[in-house]
C-alpha cells in the first residue's frame, strides 16, 4: 500500500451539466468500483481534484452523501485548473483525492430547525447539506433555505430549488438582488430581506451560512438579533488548500491556531469570532 | 488535434534565448514535432508567415523597426510570449535610457549612425499585450520546456516567481551577501535558475530580473550599510531590469549613475 | 540510563564505525563560513566546532523539492519511489535541532499521519553533540538547551573525553560495537562534567534575556501594531528565514507534464508564508496581500498559533534565521519589540 498521503484515485466524469455562465455541473464516479463503495462523506467536505497534467485544487461536494456512487462538484470556471477542467469532455478521467475537512455537525444538528443561509456560489457546499436533511426529513424539525443571488442568470440549481418551492414540508426562499431585466417571479433583494417574514426558535435552530465575505458580515449580524447563539451560526470558509491535510500550511487562518482544511471548512461563528484573519 | 503554430522571433538582443531553444538538443525533436513551426529565423532559412497561435519573442525594443516588428507580430499571433530578460524587462541596453538617444548615437557611432531610428529601451510588455513572460539571460531550458509542454495542454506555465535567496537556502549555498558582505541581488531576483551563480560562488546580479514584489529600496538601504558604494548599487540594478517600476524608482532620479553618465553629461556640457 | 565515557582520541575511530548503522551523515564546512550536514565520506572532514548548519535536519525528512508522483493520462498517479528511505545516521546534531526533529514529528503526525516522513525518521538515527553557543543563540528561551530524547546517542563534551548518553537499543548496539573505545566515568569526570554543564547553563543564561512567556497574548493585542509595518519595510520577502527554520513544514505542490502530454511528476516543493501568493486563491482574493500582514503572520504563527495548539511556541532558537537575514531582522528584536523592553 502506498505511504503517500496525496495520491489520487482514478475517477471518471460521468456527465457534465451547465449550469449558469461558467459553472458547470461536473458528476463523478471512481473508476474502482471498491472506491466507489467505501467512499463516505458528510455535507460541508471537499475533495483535492485533479485534471491529469495540469494540476490539482480543492472543490465542494455538492451532493448529499445519502445520493451514493456518483459524486456531484459545482466547479467555477475561475483559475488555471478549472480552466484545465473545461476543456475535458465528458468519460474524462480525473484524479481525485478525499473527502477531507471536518464537514457539519450532523449528529449535533440533528432534532433540530436547519436554517440555510446561502449567497451565490454559496450554494455549492451548502446543496449536499440540503439534500442530506431532506432525505432524512425525519431527523430535522423545520427546514428552510434562503438564497441570493446577484440576478436569476446567476442562480445556481435554479430549477431543483424551484421544485423545492412547492414542497410542504420545507420553506424555500429565492431571491435575485436584481431581475437583471431576466425572467424572474420570486422576491428581489438581498438575501438578508428574506428574514423579514420568517419566524425562527433560534434556541433549536442551526444555521448553515455560506458566501462571499460581505454576506456574512449581513447574514451573521441578522441572526445575531434574532437570538441565534453564536454556537449555532455554521459557516463554511474559503481557503488556499493545497494538500487537504493540514500540513502545506496554506489555509491557516489566525496564526494557524486552525487550518481550515482539516479543522473546517466548517466552523462555528463562536470558534473564529475572535480569531484573527479570517472575514 | 491540428498541431499549434509558432513563430521564434529575435528584436534586439544577443539571439542567447534562440541559441537557448537550440541548446535543447535531446528534446528539440520532440518540440518541433509537436507544433508546426512557421517561423524561427536562427535554425531555417524558410520562414512562411501568416497567422501563428504562440510567438516566442526575445530581445527589447530599441528602434522603430522593431516596434514595427512587434507591433506586426502581436496582429498576428494569439499568444505572444517574451521570452528572456531583455524581451521581458528591457535587459542590458535598458540600463541607461537616461542618456538621450540622439547623443548616445552620436557617441557610438559618429555621422555614420543617423540613419538610425533609436528609440528608449523598452521591453515589450511597454508596446504590446504580452500574454506570458518566461524571464532569464538566456531562458532557462528547463522551463523553456515545461512551458511549451503546458501550452500545448492549453494551461498557462507555472513559472517560479520566488527569489533566488530561497533557492539558494533550497540548495545550501553559503550565502554571498551574508556570510562573504557580497553585493548579491538575490533577495530581490526572481528564481527558476536553482541559484546557479551563488552555487558557483558568483553572485546574484538580477539577470532574471525582479521578484512580484520586490523591497528594493529595502536591499539597496542593506547594501549601503554594509559599505558598499550607493553607484555601485544603482549600477547592479540597472543592469538587467532597469524599467521595471520598483527598480526604477531606485535608479531614477537620484546621483549620476556610472561613470559614462558623467561622461554623457559632460559631452552635454561640451 | 548507561552512560560511558569516549576520549577524544577514539572519536574518529567510532565516528567512523558508524557507517554499519547507515549511511553517515555529520557537520562539515561549506563555502568559507558556513556549515551543512552532508555525507562524511572522509573522515577529517568532520567539523564539531560548527556554531550551526545552513539547512536544518528537516531537510532530510522533508525534502526541499521532490516528486511525490508520476502520472499518466491512462493510469492515473503512482506513488514514485523513495530515494531518501534508506537507514542512515545523523551524527553531530546539537540539543536546539533535535528538539526542532521532534517538533516537527508533533506536526507530521498530527491528524493525516505523514507515513512517508516517518519511515525515514525511523530508519534515521540521531547521534546529539554538545555545543558552544554564540551571539545568535537563544534555545535557553524557547526550552531547547537540553533534549531529553529525540536521539540514539548523545555526546557532551567535557574537555579531553565525551560523556556519552546511550538513550535506546540502537544507541546501544552502536556503542557495544566499539566496546574497545568505551570507559567507565570515572569521579574526576563526573566533576568536571557538573562544571562543565554549570558553566554552560550560565554562559546561555548571560546570553539571553529573552522572555516568550506573554507572547500570545501580546502578539493580540499588538496585532494593529506599527510594528509589524515597520519590521515589514526592511524585511525582503526573500524566503530564507522560513528555508532555514528548522520547523517550517510549508510546502507548495506543483505538475509538471512531458511534451508528450501523456507523462508526468507531481512535485513538492518548500513554500514560505512570506511570499506574496501565499494566501491567494483562484479569482484573485488574497487573504493576506500586504507585505506586513505576512511577515506578522510568521510571529502569529510560531509564537501564537503554534502555542495554541502544541503548548508551546515552534521557536527552537537555533539563530538560524537571525544569522542569515540579510536585512539584519533580529527575530529576538521583535519579540523585544512587542513586548515593549527595548
Amino acid at each position: 500500500m502506498s505511504v503517500e498521503l496525496l495520491k489520487p484515485e482514478l475517477a471518471r466524469i460521468v456527465r457534465i451539466k451547465p449550469m449558469v455562465e461558467d459553472h458547470h455541473l461536473f458528476q463523478v464516479r471512481f473508476e474502482d468500483a471498491e472506491t466507489v463503495e467505501s467512499f463516505r462523506h458528510r455535507p460541508g467536505q471537499f475533495v483535492e481534484m485533479s485534471v491529469i497534467g495540469s494540476g490539482e485544487m480543492p472543490i465542494s461536494i455538492s451532493s448529499s452523501p445519502t445520493r451514493r456512487g456518483i459524486l456531484e462538484f459545482c466547479v467555477r470556471r475561475v483559475g488555471r485548473v478549472t480552466n484545465a477542467l473545461y476543456r475535458l469532455p465528458q468519460n474524462s478521467l480525473l484524479g481525485l483525492r478525499g473527502p477531507y475537512g471536518n464537514g457539519f455537525p450532523i449528529e449535533e444538528m440533528k432534532g433540530n430547525n436547519l436554517l440555510i443561509v446561502a449567497g451565490g456560489l454559496g450554494m455549492v457546499p451548502l446543496r449536499s447539506l440540503l439534500w442530506y436533511a431532506l432525505d432524512n426529513r425525519r431527523d430535522f424539525k423545520e427546514i428552510t433555505l434562503m438564497y441570493g443571488c446577484r440576478s436569476p442568470a446567476e442562480m445556481l440549481f435554479r430549477y431543483e430549488l424551484e421544485t423545492l418551492t412547492v414542497r410542504d414540508d420545507m420553506s424555500c426562499l429565492l431571491t435575485v438582488d436584481d431581475k437583471a431585466g431576466q425572467e424572474w417571479d420570486g422576491n428581489v433583494g438581498v438575501a438578508t430581506d428574506l428574514f423579514a417574514g420568517v419566524e425562527f426558535d433560534a434556541a433549536n435552530t442551526y444555521a448553515a451560512i455560506c458566501g462571499p465575505p460581505i454576506f456574512y458580515k449581513y447574514v451573521i449580524q441578522k441572526l445575531l438579533e434574532r437570538g441565534f447563539s453564536k454556537g449555532r451560526i455554521l459557516m463554511s470558509l474559503e481557503r488556499k488548500m493545497k494538500c487537504g491535510i493540514g500540513k502545506c500550511g496554506h489555509c491557516g487562518i489566525g496564526g494557524a491556531k486552525k487550518l481550515v482544511c482539516i479543522d473546517g471548512p466548517i466552523f462555528t461563528y463562536w470558534d473564529v469570532v475572535d480569531m484573527r484573519e479570517v472575514i | 488535434m491540428a498541431k499549434p503554430r509558432i513563430g521564434i522571433y529575435g528584436l534586439t538582443g544577443c539571439a542567447g534565448d534562440q541559441l537557448a531553444i537550440l541548446n535543447c538538443e535531446d528534446e528539440l525533436l520532440d518540440i518541433v514535432n509537436a507544433v508546426d513551426l512557421r517561423s524561427f529565423s536562427m535554425a531555417s532559412s524558410s520562414n512562411p508567415e501568416g497567422e501563428i497561435d504562440v510567438a516566442f519573442v526575445e530581445g527589447a525594443v530599441c528602434q522603430q523597426r522593431d516596434l514595427d516588428e512587434l507591433k506586426e507580430i502581436r496582429s498576428r499571433s494569439k499568444l505572444l510570449i517574451a521570452i528572456g530578460t531583455c524581451a521581458v524587462w528591457g535587459g542590458v541596453a535598458a540600463a541607461r535610457n537616461d542618456i538621450d538617444r540622439e547623443k548616445l548615437k552620436e557617441k557610438v557611432y559618429g555621422p555614420s549612425g543617423s540613419f538610425l531610428e533609436s528609440l528608449p529601451v523598452k521591453p515589450l510588455g511597454e508596446h504590446v499585450k504580452v500574454d506570458l513572460a518566461i524571464s532569464g539571460c538566456p531562458i532557462e531550458k528547463e522551463e523553456l520546456i515545461n512551458s511549451v509542454a503546458s501550452l500545448l495542454r492549453g494551461d498557462l506555465p507555472l513559472l517560479v516567481s520566488f527569489p533566488v535567496c530561497t533557492s539558494c537556502k533550497m540548495h545550501e549555498y553559503e550565502c554571498l551577501l551574508v556570510k562573504r558582505g557580497q553585493l548579491c541581488l538575490g533577495p530581490i531576483t526572481r528564481a527558476g535558475c536553482e541559484a546557479r551563480c551563488p552555487g558557483l560562488n558568483r553572485v546574484c546580479r538580477g539577470c532574471r530580473g525582479p521578484v512580484d514584489e520586490p523591497n528594493a529600496a529595502s536591499e539597496v538601504a542593506l547594501l549601503k550599510e554594509r559599505g558598499f558604494d550607493r553607484r555601485d548599487i544603482i549600477n547592479a540594478l540597472a543592469t538587467f531590469a532597469a524599467p521595471a517600476e520598483k527598480l526604477a524608482e531606485q535608479i531614477v532620479g537620484k546621483e549620476p549613475a556610472c561613470q559614462s553618465a558623467q561622461d554623457a553629461s559632460q559631452a552635454e556640457k561640451e | 540510563m548507561r552512560i560511558i565515557k569516549l576520549k577524544k582520541e577514539h572519536l574518529r575511530d567510532f565516528v567512523g564505525s558508524l557507517s554499519a548503522f547507515g549511511k553517515l551523515y555529520a557537520p562539515q564546512a561549506r563555502g568559507e563560513k558556513s556549515f551543512v550536514l552532508k555525507e562524511l565520506k572522509d573522515l577529517s572532514n568532520l567539523r564539531l566546532d560548527y556554531r550551526r548548519t545552513i539547512l536544518p535536519p528537516k531537510k532530510f525528512f522533508n525534502r526541499p523539492d521532490e516528486t511525490i508522483l508520476n502520472f499518466s493520462s491512462d493510469n492515473g498517479y503512482q506513488a514514485a519511489a523513495d530515494a531518501n528511505g534508506g537507514r542512515r545516521v545523523l551524527f553531530g546534531l546539537h540539543a536546539c535541532d533535535i528538539k526542532g526533529l521532534e517538533i516537527l514529528d508533533w506536526v507530521m503526525r498530527d491528524g493525516y499521519r505523514d507515513e512517508k516522513y516517518f519511515q525515514r525518521r525511523e530508519r534515521t538515527a540521531v547521534i546529539g553533540v554538545s555545543c558552544e553557543p554564540d551571539e545568535s543563540c537563544f534555545c535557553l528561551a524557547m526550552q531547547a538547551d537540553n533534549v531529553e530524547t529525540g536521539y540514539d546517542l548523545f555526546l557532551s563534551d567535557v574537555n579531553s573525553c565525551y560523556l556519552v548518553t546511550v538513550r535506546t537499543s540502537l544507541g546501544d548496539d552502536m556503542v557495544n560495537a566499539n566496546q574497545e573505545l568505551f570507559q567507565e566515568v570515572g569521579k574526576d569526570t563526573i566533576e568536571a562534567f557538573k562544571k562543565k554543564t554549570h558553566a554552560h547553563a550560565r554562559k546561555l543564561d548571560d546570553m539571553c534575556d529573552l522572555s516568550v512567556s506573554q507572547m500570545p497574548e501580546l502578539i493580540e493585542l499588538e496585532y494593529m501594531s506599527d510594528i509589524w509595518k515597520d519590521y515589514a519595510k526592511r524585511c525582503l520577502s526573500c524566503g530564507s528565514c522560513t528555508m532555514v527554520c528548522p520547523t517550517c513544514t510549508c510546502y507548495d505542490i506543483r505538475d509538471e507534464v512531458e511534451l508528450d502530454q501523456q507523462r508526468g511528476t507531481r512535485k513538492k516543493r518548500w513554500d514560505s508564508c512570506f511570499f506574496p501568493d501565499y494566501a491567494a486563491v483562484a479569482g484573485g482574493e488574497n487573504f493576506r496581500a500586504e507585505a506586513y500582514s505576512r511577515f506578522r503572520y510568521r510571529y502569529l504563527h510560531k509564537q501564537d498559533g503554534f502555542v495554541a495548539k502544541y503548548g508551546r511556541s515552534s521557536c527552537v532558537g537555533c539563530g538560524r534565521c537571525i544569522e542569515i537575514c540579510p536585512a539584519k531582522i533580529d527575530l529576538r528584536d521583535v519579540i523585544k519589540s512587542i513586548e515593549g523592553v527595548t
